[in-house]
């Protein structure tokens, strides 16, 4: 254990580094894009005058070198800028909105957790039957079929059809049923598919066979020491589904009007709104290092010889 | 391996844990929460809330800093201007009562109406409209739409409820100018109050029949009935703007019955909910013109016969039939209807043979073109640039369309001629305002990339001369005329591609009336009602 | 050798690889097979279901819906396999080294990973695109760079638990090179979570492209692609159900193909798989 709290320590202090080299990188990355964020925010109707102000106020008219310096200077005392767009704190543009893509991600990662494993779980222990072909074919649909496809067609139905769940907006406390159904669908697919197959690789190991001659039950057989030996690289799937939601589903987010962070992300890139990208940017790179520091913990819960 | 170890964690303990955790918080949940508006229009006017589903998130709510047509749209239902447009493309008073220009064009004088209050309480007077003025002129603060009121000089109060404006040269549109939200009346109180500042103002004070309640970002904009409005009162108590991008998602809200209109569903259901008893369908006029904008500059293009030739060549109104499913008007002049200074100017008719003969006689059979269209931002934007491909394909062009996320797209179609890098371009264009002047911004040399957006790079001396005239000629009939005659020239050298004008689609429920809309892509719903 | 014995006789592999060289054969023969050409447009068509003259179905400009999947296939499956494939070259083995050798290598590919996850697939395309211009090759770059980060992190996480095991330990004391130890025994081991993620991603990888290519990024219109189709038919789900039902099909068999592929080709690389109910060793 006290491996691992000096990995964690060390992770978190390289994750310093990390931070910087996304805030440069980002930077860089968005000067280059062709389009002027001035234009763009000016809309169509407006003179050249206005752009040229437009261009000044946002501090596009200045060196990269004195553009970069005051981005750092404000990211070091937490001021993430302006948003171009709105004229409102970036932190308070994300900070209204990540605790939407926050919970859709959990209850998606939750229903999707529970549903894969437990699917992946069934359709190993009855590998080649009838069963296992189902749950492997509706996962593999469940991971070809479009966000938007789903979602609009969960919306004809529950929504529309029966009346029984709003199609959009996050304001009824019901309303995060479909949209994390939809998110779901996706990682059940795929936890489900890793599930199975990580289970069948341990349930042929001779521990297995060992507690099942020494007069074991199946199913503690199965939950108890196969599942959990199995579990690692299904631990890591759920993780990676649980970042990529936490990164905001831009299409899910979008058919069913869901307030989150990533339509602010595409519509801030589409509007080249430098500030709001740049801000999100970093928040990710810090949720990321954040949630695989956690899931690092987590693996060694799991399999204690594990050693960094 | 790891039977032995101390930890019991056992997975499906945990597992059930977090789904009956999951059957709790949801049937917590599913006890209707009081407090959610109601979307029921017809239970009476006292609590009614009437709700709306658009398709963009606001980014500002200051009059002075709009750019978009839907957000100002919401910001009418607080803030008033002096004049609006009716449906004839007169000038009415709203706030102002009179509105007189001198006869040297150079003074204009408002006769203001008495009586009005601010949402905060404060007076409406000459005071406040010579606030707003100069405010909006202010060469400190950013009005991206401000460029209409150029001529400005400067602004007196002549008494409480007359002001006096005086302009540097007469400016024939700046009255109707005054009709577009970025002219809207603020309370000059409030850019001290509500969390508001000068420079800026997200909490718009202004005389409308509603006054601003909430922005929840990225999901909805509340407005509650105003008790003291001037004018007629509205029948909702409660208006919410629901913010949904996704079209097929506002349809099927409006569809559950869980909003009461919709603005812009997609085009190709707009069929089938035209059958649908449950809604109805307005497919509203619009001022903005789409065009294929060519490179007058380039020297294929530069040829007239051949801007001929590739009008003839299309075939606007099957494009508009299959592609636009009927939501669209074919142009038959440079502007749309909807503007003062329009006139009909002529038809370029569907005929491939005679492009076929033109495009020969001018030699250039064979042609290769380049065509440049956004996406996703227009209706059908790149389905119609494919469509029209195809027609200029079968004339023995060589046709190549390219698309681009929007601010590349800008910044191609707006570099300078000689690094011009595109032959040709799809674009909607939308006048602020109904006045021919904006639109003819287009077809001046004063804006050609890139001090401006008349991206055709086109220039005709007639043209540029009859619009000077028209630009400080202050006899309304006179000033018609000279922006027909240029029209008419404009028509006949077809420095676009002309397409047409895209309708607005509204669609909403059958149980509500009262709605209707303005040419400048607007719904006008402050009056709607519960049908019975 | 042994192991191509028994893939040879994985009947979902051969099911597998019968449907890729099916579309492989028809992407090849389409001109032969099909009377249209794939961008022929036919306002008067459009949107219509399938019928005798358009078998599965037309699309908005009226084009053959049945052809453009043919002729897309080609560059669909190009776009998904290749970007899989490049998520698969690069992240394997620097999550091998993450895992095996831990320290301060795992820590510099880690946050690594992080950084690239930081970066969603839309930034890194128009960037690309801005330095290098619009084609369908940083299109795959694009998205196979997002793919990476995700094989490091599992491949990281089965080698963590796999370096502990005792026929490592053994082969390490019998004085095996750290190299051999990671191609012989852990790189075979670890396979599963990879070739299961990976299989599933090519139909990802595919929708991705898409996406980007409406943004200019790519593939464009005309060109025929499952993703874009899937995406030009998104407006009509209530109206055309079809424009995106055949595309979606399309999209499924190729990573139903795929997994079969994998399965069959784990089953014969590990030499432990066993069936739960079979016979033992």
């Amino acid at each position: 254990m006290k491996g691992t709290a000096a990995h964690i320590v060390r992770t978190l202090l390289l994750s310093l580094i990390t931070l910087f080299g996304v805030s440069v990188l980002i930077f860089l990355m968005l000067r280059v894009l062709p389009g002027d964020p001035a234009r763009v925010l000016a809309g169509l109707n407006a003179s050249e005058d206005q752009v040229a102000r437009i261009r000044a106020d946002l501090g596009l008219d200045d060196s990269l070198f004195s553009q970069y310096g005051s981005f750092l200077t404000g990211l070091l005392q937490g001021d993430l800028g302006q948003s171009a767009r709105t004229s409102q704190p970036v932190t308070q543009e994300i900070g209204v909105r990540l605790p939407a893509t926050l919970m859709l991600a959990v209850v998606a990662t939750i229903i999707g957790t529970i549903a894969g494993v437990t699917a992946g779980v069934v359709a190993a222990v009855r590998r080649n039957s009838l069963v296992d072909h189902v749950i492997s074919s509706v996962a593999m649909m469940g991971v070809s079929m479009p966000v938007y496809w789903l979602g609009l067609l969960l919306i004809l139905l529950f929504a529309v059809t029966l009346g029984w769940l709003p199609a959009a907006g996050s304001g009824d406390p019901l309303s995060i049923v479909l949209p994390a159904v939809t998110l779901a669908a996706f990682s059940t697919a795929l936890i489900s598919r890793m599930t199975r197959a990580s289970m069948l690789e341990v349930l042929g190991q001779d521990y297995v066979r060992t507690a099942e001659a020494k007069g074991a039950p199946p199913r503690t057989v199965i939950i108890r020491h196969a599942l959990r030996n199995a579990f690692i690289p299904i631990l890591t799937v759920i993780s990676l589904q649980f970042g990529a939601l936490l990164g905001g589903a831009v299409l899910t987010e979008t058919v069913f009007g869901w307030p989150g962070i990533g339509r602010l992300l595409v519509d801030s890139i589409g509007a080249r709104d430098f500030a709001v990208v740049q801000g999100i940017v970093l928040v990710y790179a810090a949720a990321f290092i954040l949630l695989n520091v956690i899931v690092d913990v987590l693996y060694v819960v799991i399999d204690p010889r594990i050693r960094y | 391996m790891n039977t032995t170890t101390a930890r019991r964690r056992n997975p499906r303990i945990r597992s059930l844990a977090a789904v009956a955790a999951l059957g709790l918080l949801i049937s917590a949940c599913s006890v209707s929460d009081p407090e959610a508006p109601s979307s029921e229009g017809s239970e009476g006017g006292e609590d009614a809330t009437f709700s709306i589903a658009v398709g963009i998130d606001p980014d500002t709510f200051d009059p002075a800093g709009q750019t978009t047509t839907t957000v100002s749209n919401m910001v009418d239902y607080v803030v008033e201007t002096l004049v609006r447009i009716n449906d004839e493309g007169e000038i009415e008073g709203v706030l102002a009562e009179s509105f007189e220009t001198s006869d040297d064009g150079l003074t204009i004088t408002l006769g203001l109406r008495e009586g009005v209050q601010f949402q905060d309480g404060t007076p409406f007077d000459a005071e406040a409209v010579v606030f707003n003025l100069e405010r909006i002129t202010d060469p400190d603060l950013t009005v991206p739409q401000g460029a209409a009121f150029a001529a400005f000089q400067s602004v007196t109060a002549v008494d409480d409820s007359t002001v006096e404006i005086t302009l540097s040269q007469p400016s024939p549109g700046f009255v109707s100018a005054l009709s577009a939200t970025v002219a809207g009346m603020i309370s000059p109180a409030s850019v001290e109050a509500e969390g508001n500042t000068y420079q800026e103002y997200s909490h718009p004070i202004g005389t409308g029949p509603y006054v601003f309640g909430e922005y929840t970002a990225g999901e909805s904009v509340t407005v509650t009935k105003y008790a003291d409005y001037w004018g007629e009162e509205p029948y909702y108590q409660t208006v919410v703007f629901r913010v949904v991008p996704e079209a097929a998602t506002r349809e099927s809200l409006l569809l559950a019955g869980q909003v009461d209109m919709i603005i812009l569903p997609p085009v190709s259901d707009i069929e089938s909910l035209q059958g649908n008893d449950d809604v109805e369908v307005l497919l509203a006029e619009s001022d903005r013109t789409i065009y294929i904008a060519l490179d007058n500059n380039d020297p294929l293009l530069s040829n007239p016969q051949v801007r001929q030739a590739l009008n003839y060549a299309v075939d606007k109104q099957t494009i508009i039939d299959s592609v636009l499913f009927g939501a669209a008007e074919e142009l038959d002049a440079p502007m749309a209807p909807s503007l003062f200074g329009y006139c009909e100017t002529g038809t370029y008719d569907y005929d491939p043979d005679r492009a076929r003969q033109m495009l020969a006689d001018a030699g250039a059979e064979g042609a290769s073109l380049d065509l440049l269209t956004p996406s996703g931002r227009y209706v059908q934007d790149a389905q119609a640039s494919e469509a029209i491909a195809g027609y200029l394909r079968e004339v023995g062009l060589e046709v190549n369309v390219t698309t681009s996320d929007f601010p590349s797209f800008l910044a191609r179609v707006t570099a300078p001629s000689s690094e011009q890098t595109v032959d040709m371009h799809l674009l909607g264009w939308a006048p602020a305002y109904l006045d021919a002047d904006f639109q003819m911004q287009m077809f001046r040399e004063a804006t050609h990339p890139p001090a401006g957006l008349g991206t055709a790079f086109y220039t005709n001396p007639q043209v540029e001369e009859l619009l000077a005239q028209a630009d400080v000629e202050t006899d309304r009939d006179t000033r018609e005329q000279l922006y027909c005659d240029a029209s008419q020239v404009i028509w006949d050298d077809a420095p676009w591609i002309f397409l047409w004008t895209q309708s607005f689609p509204i669609v909403h429920s059958a149980e509500v009336t009262g709605i209707g809309s303005t040419p400048v892509e607007k719904f006008d719903a402050i009056y709607a009602r519960p049908a019975s | 050798m042994r192991a191509w014995r028994r893939f040879r006789h994985h009947t979902p592999a051969m099911i597998g690889l019968g449907i890729i060289l099916t579309f492989v054969v028809l992407a090849i023969a389409a001109p032969w097979i099909s009377p249209y050409d794939p961008n022929a447009q036919d306002l008067g068509a459009s949107i219509q279901g399938p019928s005798a003259s358009h078998w599965l179905g037309a699309d908005q400009l009226g084009r053959d819906i049945a052809t453009r999947l043919m002729y897309g296939a080609r560059i669909s499956l190009l776009i998904g396999v290749l970007a899989v494939a490049i998520g698969l070259v690069i992240g394997v083995p620097l999550g091998m080294v993450a895992g095996y050798y831990g320290g301060w290598a795992d820590l510099a590919i880690s946050r690594l990973a992080d950084m690239m996850f930081a970066f969603t697939s839309i930034l890194l395309a128009l960037t690309l695109v801005a330095v290098l211009g619009v084609s369908l090759q940083n299109v795959i770059i694009a998205v196979g760079i997002s793919v990476i980060p995700v094989i490091i992190r599992l491949v990281r996480s089965s080698v963590l638990s796999l370096r502990e095991e005792p026929y490592v330990e053994a082969a390490r004391a019998l004085g095996a090179s750290n190299f051999r130890i990671i191609t012989r025994h852990v790189f075979r081991n670890s396979l599963t979570p990879v070739l299961v993620h990976g299989t599933l991603s090519i139909g990802v990888s595919i929708l991705l492209a898409a996406g980007l290519g409406f943004l200019g990024l790519g593939v464009q219109s005309p060109t025929a692609e499952w993703g874009t189709m899937l995406g030009e038919g998104r407006q009509f789900i209530f109206s055309a159900p079809h424009l995106t039902t055949f595309p979606g099909i399309a999209i499924f068999l190729a990573i139903l193909a795929f997994n079969l592929l994998g399965d069959g080709l784990r089953d014969a690389l590990d030499p432990r798989m066993r069936t739960v109910d079979g016979p033992a060793g």
